[in-house]
């Protein structure tokens, strides 16, 4: 390969200083993240009394956010790993934009958390007196594992990488510099080094398949292990791990086409990877859709007596507008968009990701709380506030600020790092062309 | 028009004197009744049921006191008196001072009688028994015998042709000791039955309590008597407390779920230590 093309590879994809948009970008989610952060304040000082969380409606918003976080954090086993071990190199420069999503939800679903807990000052009691008994403390095991496997597949790929940016220190800046020195000084691109970056990649992406079933699967199992209506089913772990693929396809639709706009990717994130991702999002939103048949209309088929009240309350109640808002864009809009060939053009598929993602946070929702507000024996000399739940403004600040708090990592990420990996698109460059000649 | 007006009056009166009226006659009728019961020969008492007929149909009536009586509605005759409960019963156990009025006859009559509320007019029910008992036998192989014995005059005499049941007194009831509930009484006033339970849960020692019972008979009413036998089995209560168990307490988890949560992990983190060390080994490979 030329050194020409090489170079010119190689600055396309070099970070760039934010622009105007980008300091605007960065700023709002700074002032967001601040307000909830705020809200936070108010909630340790006051308790979790500012919240509208009640006896019966005792998760809400945080713990939807928090199945939301968990959720979008699976893409990166599917890009990554399932579609590397696949052997699609068409997904090569959606891998990290995968990765860092994974990483900054998987970090902000611990976060939201520990925000939900009454007191955070006793969260060391989870570990100190955890029974391996209950699913929240396998969440807690496997939170913490698919944390540090995502870190690593985001860590190994980016050697070469740091190599490169460390040879244009008067870009990067000294500060920078100072960071990948740190990071990856120690990669010289010598064949042994390779074999074992590669060795290490393949293992990673072995390892974080049954990791990431294994982490959303024991995330419904939080709710299926209880009997209750709506979450009692035995195909909680499917119908979660489903959605989640979704979301998380989404996510990456959505950011493919933010960073191709915002740092002129186009080359690299091309029409073709829209086409390909629109399809997968296609069958991802069509699965999930049949498991939502499964979830919905066997048990309103029966209508037991018990989840008559929650069946209904979803279906033509007071959880109808969010219910059907949910199912509509999260799935039958984005399938109708996306099966037609002018549907996957970037602009409606980021369309398209958008109300996936936003379909997906309010179904996350109907998942969590009206199941609480219809409980199997019948709510009884109890305040009216507790027969309802609507977030405060603390809750909706802090969930909010959350959601901001993800996405500014990704952001700063793509600052610091290569959104997309420099090296794994020269070689596969190298490789095209050596296959044409 | 002077008239008129007192004709007006006079009709309105005559309505509102005739609601009030209408509204005092508007009682439901109470039906009063009275069983009686006799338990292992010893133990006698009767029990009262208030029960009315409301929009169709009948319901037990709690809150009506009731007062019952042996031979006659006096003073004297007086057993007790007491409040049905939600069920529409009352109990009242026949006291030793009403024995004198007991052994005057063969036959003794029984009367309650309940007081007026606001709802119901006084009612009475009446019972006249025939004074009997039941006489339990067992036998070594598990064989169960019961005699059915009535008062004729001060001679106990055997009854033929009336039902007995025979069975193992449960905590929520009767369970038959063979196929058959109920067994008639021969000429002699005699049942038997053979026990063919197997391995039934007993006492601390094996004890079973086996019973013999006429049920609601329209001559001796209530029936029963007891004997305590050895045929159950002695099942020691094993407590699952602090036991491994998927609801015990932290440290407590089942072995094989920390065999499997704990190997799975550990394979896990396995690779991932390794992992760590191949960036060590990457460092050490670029120095």
């Amino acid at each position: 390969m030329e050194s020409i093309a090489k170079q010119k590879i190689i600055e396309d994809l070099l970070p760039q200083k934010f622009g105007k948009a980008g300091k605007i970008w960065v700023g709002a989610l700074l002032v967001v993240c601040a307000i909830g952060f705020f809200a936070y304040c108010r909630q340790l000082s006051k308790g979790l009394v500012v919240t509208s969380m009640r006896d019966y409606a005792s998760w809400g918003i945080y713990i939807s956010n928090f199945v939301f976080f968990v959720a979008i954090s699976l893409v990166g086993s599917l890009i990554t790993a399932v579609l590397r071990l696949s052997d699609v190199h068409w997904s090569t420069p959606l891998t990290r934009i995968a990765e860092i999503i994974a990483v900054s939800a998987i970090t902000f679903a611990s976060i939201i958390i520990i925000v939900d807990m009454g007191r955070p000052d006793r969260f060391y009691n989870l570990f100190i007196h955890g029974r391996l008994q209950s699913p929240i403390v396998w969440d807690v095991i496997v939170i913490t594992t698919y944390f540090f496997v995502s870190l690593l597949l985001l860590y190994f790929p980016m050697l070469p990488d740091l190599a490169i940016l460390m040879k244009f220190k008067e870009k990067t800046g000294a500060g920078l510099n100072k960071m990948y020195s740190f990071l990856g000084s120690f990669w010289k691109n010598t064949p042994e080094q390779i074999h074992i970056s590669e060795k290490a990649i393949n293992l990673l992406s072995i390892t974080i398949i049954p990791v990431a079933f294994a982490i959303h699967t024991v995330t419904s199992w939080l709710f299926a292990t209880t009997y209750r209506p709506g979450w009692d089913s035995t195909n909680f772990g499917a119908y979660f791990i489903s959605g989640a693929f979704l979301v998380g396809a989404g996510g990456v639709v959505v950011a493919m086409f933010v960073f191709r706009k915002a740092y002129h990717l186009e080359k690299y994130i091309t029409d073709s990877h829209f086409d390909k991702m629109g399809k997968v999002l296609v069958l991802l939103a069509l699965l999930y859709l049949y498991f939502n048949v499964n979830e919905f209309l066997v048990p309103a088929f029966k209508m037991k007596k018990p989840e008559e009240e929650h069946l209904l309350g979803l279906f033509t109640g007071e959880f109808a507008p969010v219910f059907w808002f949910a199912i509509t864009t999260a799935m039958i809009i984005p399938i109708l968009i996306l099966l037609f060939k002018k549907g996957r053009k970037p602009l409606p598929a980021f369309v398209a990701g958008c109300l996936v993602v936003i379909g997906s946070w309010f179904k996350r929702y109907l998942i969590v709380t009206p199941t609480l507000l219809h409980p199997f024996l019948p709510m009884q000399d109890v305040p009216a506030s507790y027969r309802h739940y609507f977030p405060s403004w603390e809750e909706w600040a802090i969930a909010i600020g959350s959601l901001a708090g993800a996405l500014l990592i990704i952001t700063i990420f793509a600052r610091i790092f290569p959104i997309i990996p420099i090296q794994e698109t020269i070689t596969e460059t190298e490789q095209h062309e050596h296959e044409k000649a | 028009m002077k008239k008129h007006s007192r004709l007006l009056f006079s009709a309105l009166l005559l309505q509102l004197i005739g609601i009030a009226a209408f509204a005092q006659t508007a009682k439901n009728d109470l039906s009063l009744s009275v069983s009686y019961f006799n338990n292992n020969n010893q133990l006698h008492y009767l029990v009262a049921h208030a029960k009315s007929k409301i929009d169709g149909k009948f319901q037990m009536i709690p809150n009506i006191n009731v007062s019952f009586y042996i031979g006659s509605e006096t003073p004297a005759n007086l057993l007790g008196k007491g409040v049905t409960n939600n069920k529409g019963e009352c109990l009242v156990l026949i006291p030793p001072a009403a024995k004198q009025e007991w052994n005057k006859s063969a036959k003794p009559g029984f009367i309650v009688v309940s007081q007026t509320t606001k709802q119901f007019d006084e009612s009475k029910g009446t019972l006249d028994v025939t004074k009997a008992k039941i006489q339990i036998d067992t036998a070594a192989d598990r064989k169960v015998t019961a005699v059915l014995l009535e008062l004729k005059d001060t001679v106990w005499t055997p009854v033929k042709g009336v039902d007995v049941k025979i069975a193992v007194k449960r905590l929520g009831g009767d369970f038959n000791i063979a196929e058959t509930p109920t067994y008639a009484t021969d000429s002699l006033g005699m049942v038997s039955a053979e026990y063919k339970r197997d391995s039934l849960p007993g006492d601390a020692k094996g004890n079973l309590i086996i019973v013999a019972k006429v049920e609601d008979n329209d001559l001796y009413g209530n029936l029963s008597s007891e004997k305590m036998v050895p045929w159950g089995k002695y099942y020691p209560y094993k407590s699952e407390f602090d036991k491994r168990t998927l609801f015990a307490r932290r440290g407590k988890s089942p072995i094989w779920l920390e065999l499997m949560a704990y190997s799975i992990v550990a394979a896990v983190w396995a690779v991932l230590f390794f992992l760590f060390g191949q960036i060590r080994k990457l460092k050490r490979l670029g120095i």
